[in-house]
């Protein structure tokens, strides 16, 4: 289709999706177009923004000046293969890559450069096989596929906000400034300057907000009196229009919204009884005189979305006693455990699986353990797998046998630091 | 004794028994903060036996003063403990560990 096959033999028939590794394959083996393009190929993140359409333009005409090789327009999912509507999001993305495609390739007929017709026109949907996280996760996919295409430049639409209902901490120019990529935001004119963190606004998230607080107000004040009625409609009015692009991520929808609602619902007994469960024997181990406890620091990869799907597994686990939610970095939970019985119920990954029911239904949650999926790993004590990613700073704690090297602890790299403590815990047994 | 009284007894020992738990897991969760040796295994007493311990106070409040009129209020209040709590305690792990904070272990000689 839009993957012209003399650029790489091997993929001619390939679907365009682009797999990763085949294209690698394809790059590996092909370097006939270096001879004739001068520069390499162009890679254009997209997204359906406002400022799509000139961005567009802008590197038809720029790589057809600079004779780069190919035009690549690349979607990165917000979506993860075989969730509930991903084949819906998967075709919405189609549908804006190949509107895409089509805006370059007519600017590229229009262009008076010589070398336009040369240029080649590619799609691409990078990323649906997991949940990605932050721009991190974003840079490592683009790295890939540019790698694999022997692309050298990555060119951003300005409005250009990577997966909608993600709020980037970091953003994505400065991720990609640690790559060997050259990076470039189109000099296009953007209609309005958003702020950072801040999501569109839609008339649902508006509504959804509104009655939110209105009914909130409601139930705290008196509902059938006119004062509390018309005070909460102006509290609520306040609300959503200063907080709706903040506070929701994502339009609420029929029925998926409603039947998250219930299924949250379900799900309070259970954490409930896990709660009381878990601080039964938590309340054991404290008062007991010899007080047994084995707190070590463990590491899992847990497979929700970002934002709310991880918020709610993160918080249930801090919340179950005996397990503490220290970091998320990505999907990856660094979770501190007091007892060994807590951290086998974390590493079983029931928490996990409501979380998927919750919010992806029944069906998502059926998925193997994390321990089957070989997703943990306990970073101290005796059965230690992994090294603690920990930089022991200065003044940061360092036991007595390892004081003398307390000097090289300031430079040294943290892992050497951690595998100390972890050989020293084991020669001590 | 009445029906009435029956159940208004019941009514009374339900919320001394709750009171009592309640009691039970905020004792259980300052025993914690004062023997368990760092701050990430204390911070896991001090918020979740906390919580388990609010949560039975506020049962008690609740049935005291009937689910109707503010006993709905103290089930929102429970609500927003359990969302308010785990956050809290994540925040206080989250920047020990990024002070390079590691975490105790047995043998480890620092109490």
């Amino acid at each position: 289709m839009w993957w012209v096959a003399d650029a790489d033999p091997a993929s001619g028939g390939d679907d365009p999706d682009g797999d990763a590794p085949d294209a690698a394959a394809a790059a590996a083996d092909s370097d006939a177009t270096g001879a004739s393009g001068s520069a390499g190929a162009v890679i254009v993140p997209v997204e359906p923004s406002s400022t799509l359409r000139s961005t567009v333009a802008h590197v038809a005409e720029a790589a057809a000046a600079d004779g780069a090789s190919a035009i690549h327009l690349v979607e990165i999912a917000s979506w993860r293969n075989g969730d509930p509507e991903s084949e819906e999001r998967a075709a919405a993305a189609e549908r804006v890559l190949e509107r895409a495609a089509a805006w370059t390739t007519a600017d590229l007929d229009d262009s008076e450069a010589p070398a336009a017709p040369d240029v080649e026109v590619v799609t691409a949907v990078l990323g649906a096989d997991d949940y990605l996280f932050g721009a991190d996760d974003y840079v490592r996919v683009l790295a890939e596929y540019a790698e694999a295409n022997d692309a050298d430049r990555v060119v951003l639409d300005p409005e250009y906000t990577p997966v909608g209902n993600t709020t980037l901490l970091q953003p994505l120019e400065f991720a990609l400034s640690n790559t060997p990529l050259s990076v470039e935001t189109a000099p296009v004119d953007r209609p309005t300057r958003r702020e950072r963190f801040r999501t569109e606004a839609t008339t649902g998230r508006f509504v959804a907000l509104f009655g939110l607080s209105l009914a909130f107000y409601l139930l705290l004040g008196n509902p059938t009196y006119w004062f509390d009625a018309v005070t909460g409609v102006a509290t609520a009015a306040i609300v959503s229009i200063t907080l709706s692009r903040v506070s929701l991520d994502s339009n609420p929808a029929i029925p998926r919204t409603p039947m998250r609602i219930l299924r949250g619902l379900i799900y309070v007994p259970v954490l409930l009884f896990e709660i009381l469960k878990a601080n039964l024997v938590v309340a054991r181990v404290i008062l007991d005189p010899r007080m047994p406890i084995e707190p070590t620091m463990n590491r899992m990869r847990v497979i929700v979305g970002s934002g709310l799907p991880l918020m709610t597994l993160a918080n249930s686990i801090t919340l179950t006693p005996g397990t503490l939610t220290v970091r998320a970095r990505d999907s990856d939970l660094y979770v501190h455990s007091l007892v060994p019985w807590a951290r086998e119920g974390l590493f079983d990954g029931s928490l996990e699986r409501w979380t998927r029911f919750i919010y992806y239904g029944r069906r998502s949650a059926r998925l193997p353990t994390p321990r089957e999926r070989d997703d943990v790993a306990i970073l101290q004590g005796p059965d230690a797998t992994e090294e603690l990613p920990i930089a022991a700073a200065a003044g940061g704690v360092v036991d007595a046998s390892d004081a003398a090297d307390g000097i090289d602890a300031a430079d040294a790299s943290d892992g050497s630091i951690s595998s100390d403590d972890a050989s020293d815990e084991v020669t001590d047994r | 004794m009445t029906a009435a009284a029956a159940t208004e007894t019941a009514r009374v020992w339900l919320v001394v028994a709750l009171t009592l738990l309640g009691l039970f897991f905020s004792f259980v969760s300052m025993v914690g903060v004062l023997r368990l040796p760092d701050v990430y295994s204390r911070a896991h007493t001090a918020s979740q036996a906390d919580t388990l311990g609010a949560g039975f106070g506020l049962a008690a409040v609740a049935i005291t003063v009937g689910l109707a009129g503010a006993g709905f209020k103290s089930v929102l209040l429970l609500f927003f403990i359990f969302v308010t709590n785990p956050t809290a305690a994540h925040a206080i792990a989250r920047a020990a560990f990024e002070e390079g904070i590691v975490p105790w272990i047995e043998g480890d000689d620092r109490r």
